[in-house]
């Protein structure tokens, strides 16, 4: 089986996804059975779309070269050629505004429109707009997919499909990398909030902008989606109960250790209600986890609590989600196709 | 938990003889509050908390009131509570500034006992950061706590963490 595709964003994320594919494609074909045939790049000032498939290959010898490749068309717009593209999955990892969710948003809706998968690592269009976009794929017969979304290749919401017999009565998880890798550094050092951030800032793990971090709403977005797809929620961000990082002081660290505790913040889905604020968390908890790592903590009926840690952000680790999604799609794929 | 309530002559020394036959007994003692503000005759009401290990509790309890007795100390109230009603939390911000004996009284006015409380601060009007373990009666379920909580640090601007 032939899957054709086209990316949505070149960035770090698509770039990486693409060298994954690039560098597993026989593996692929070898245990999946089908091949992939990259159709078309479209980045904010143009798309390199060829019919008879883009070379990966050729692409990464000279990638500098994307806007002066033959097949290369200026001023073109995603939103604007999807429906005319021969494809069976879209993968979209543009840059998206947290408030609205565009341009991914309108993106994923437009395949959809057309009948095609989707892929996407873009938070925004489901923590706003989760119900719309699951409506229309479920009207459309299409497939939706989005592990990268949450804690990148940590697969957070794939887990689903292992817990199907399962209840999960409550989540509790670390979501920004960022946060904790400032908590951790306050508690094991007795900085300031203020030195943690710059720390964080200076090794690349904090925006220049760091609000929508500290502030709790990255984290707000990501329980939404974890929420709604393990627990089959309908939640927004704008039901998301949300405290940040930044009043957190090193005399409250210091204290919380007094009693055995330290403070992390929590990411929590319970009696349905969605909290995010810092809590008090016993040292020797699995939510103890120090640096930039994520974790997640699924409180089930009949497996007690189930823990998913690992590295929550990064190029590789969000293009390995990616990869994921895709193999998983096309397997559905043939699978409905053998029935 | 074991709650006991009792009135101290206002002398030196009538605290010990308070927690001596707890501690002999193997008590394990959470936090007392005296209550000066509320001494008549010069007797102060005073509260302790203070844990037994499940097997001791029958035994030790009956002895230490024996031993209260005949010490002449006045009990006025002893109740063994559940041990799962106790929450830690931590405030910061202008926590002695707004009052952090008001704070206390009105979480006691509503039943919930300070049992043990920590503060860290570089001086008093600055802002500081304050340990609090609570216990809270059986029929109070925890978001009751914790909306009475937050309730204060809501009016006096205080920053809650709670476990």
């Amino acid at each position: 089986m032939e899957v054709k595709i086209c990316l949505i964003g070149m960035g770090n994320v698509g770039t990486s996804f693409l060298k994954l594919l690039n560098e597993k494609r026989e593996n692929i074909a070898d245990k999946f059975n089908f091949t992939t045939k990259l159709i078309a790049i479209f980045e904010y000032d143009g798309a390199l779309i060829n019919d008879n498939g883009i070379d990966i290959v050729h692409l990464f010898s000279d990638s500098s070269n994307l806007r002066e490749n033959q097949y290369w068309k200026s001023n073109v717009k995603a939103q604007d050629l999807i429906s005319t593209l021969d494809i069976d999955v879209c993968i979209e990892t543009t840059p998206t505004n947290p408030d609205t969710g565009e341009p991914a948003l309108s993106h994923i809706l437009e395949a959809l429109h057309n009948k095609i998968d989707v892929i996407s690592s873009n938070k925004a269009p489901f923590y706003l707009q989760y119900n719309t976009i699951k409506n229309l794929a479920s009207e459309t017969g299409c497939l939706v997919k989005y592990e990268a979304t949450v804690a990148s290749g940590v697969p957070a919401l794939s887990i689903k499909n292992s817990l199907i017999g399962n209840t999960i009565s409550r989540i509790r998880a670390i979501l920004t990398g960022t946060n904790n890798y400032i908590l951790s550094r306050m508690t094991a050092e007795g900085i300031s909030f203020s030195v943690a951030l710059k720390e964080a800032q200076e090794l690349g793990y904090a925006e220049t902008d760091p609000s929508l971090d500290i502030d709790g709403y990255d984290s707000a977005g990501k329980l939404v989606i974890v929420s709604n797809t393990l627990l089959g929620w309908s939640k927004s961000i704008e039901d998301v109960s949300i405290k940040g990082i930044s009043d957190i002081t090193p005399h409250a660290l210091e204290l919380a250790k007094l009693d055995g505790y330290v403070i992390k913040h929590l990411a929590i889905a319970e009696n349905d209600k969605l909290v995010v604020e810092p809590r008090l968390v016993k040292r020797d908890s699995s939510l103890n986890v120090q640096g930039t790592l994520n974790v997640v903590e699924l409180q089930t009926k009949f497996a007690g609590a189930i823990i998913i840690l690992g590295k929550g952000a990064g190029g590789y680790e969000a293009g390995a989600a990616i990869l994921n999604d895709l193999i998983s799609i096309t397997n559905e794929r043939i699978k409905k196709n053998e029935k | 938990m074991i709650y006991l309530e009792v009135k101290l002559p206002d002398i030196p020394g009538s605290l010990i003889e308070l927690i001596r036959p707890i501690s002999q007994y193997g008590g394990n003692i959470y936090g007392i509050l005296h209550h000066h503000d509320k001494k008549i005759n010069n007797m102060i009401p005073v509260d302790i908390w203070f844990e037994l290990s499940e097997e001791l509790v029958q035994v030790s309890l009956e002895n230490i009131k024996k031993d209260l007795i005949n010490k002449n100390i006045q009990i006025n109230k002893i109740s063994v509570g559940s041990k799962n009603k106790v929450l830690t939390f931590i405030i910061t911000g202008h926590v002695f500034d707004t009052d952090i004996t008001d704070t206390i009284k009105r979480l006691d006015s509503k039943n919930i006992k300070v049992l043990d409380l920590h503060a860290k601060f570089t001086e008093v009007d600055e802002i500081s950061s304050v340990m609090m373990k609570v216990e809270f009666p059986d029929v109070m379920k925890k978001f009751e706590l914790i909306n009475e909580i937050e309730k204060i640090c809501k009016e006096k601007n205080l920053f809650l963490i709670r476990s």
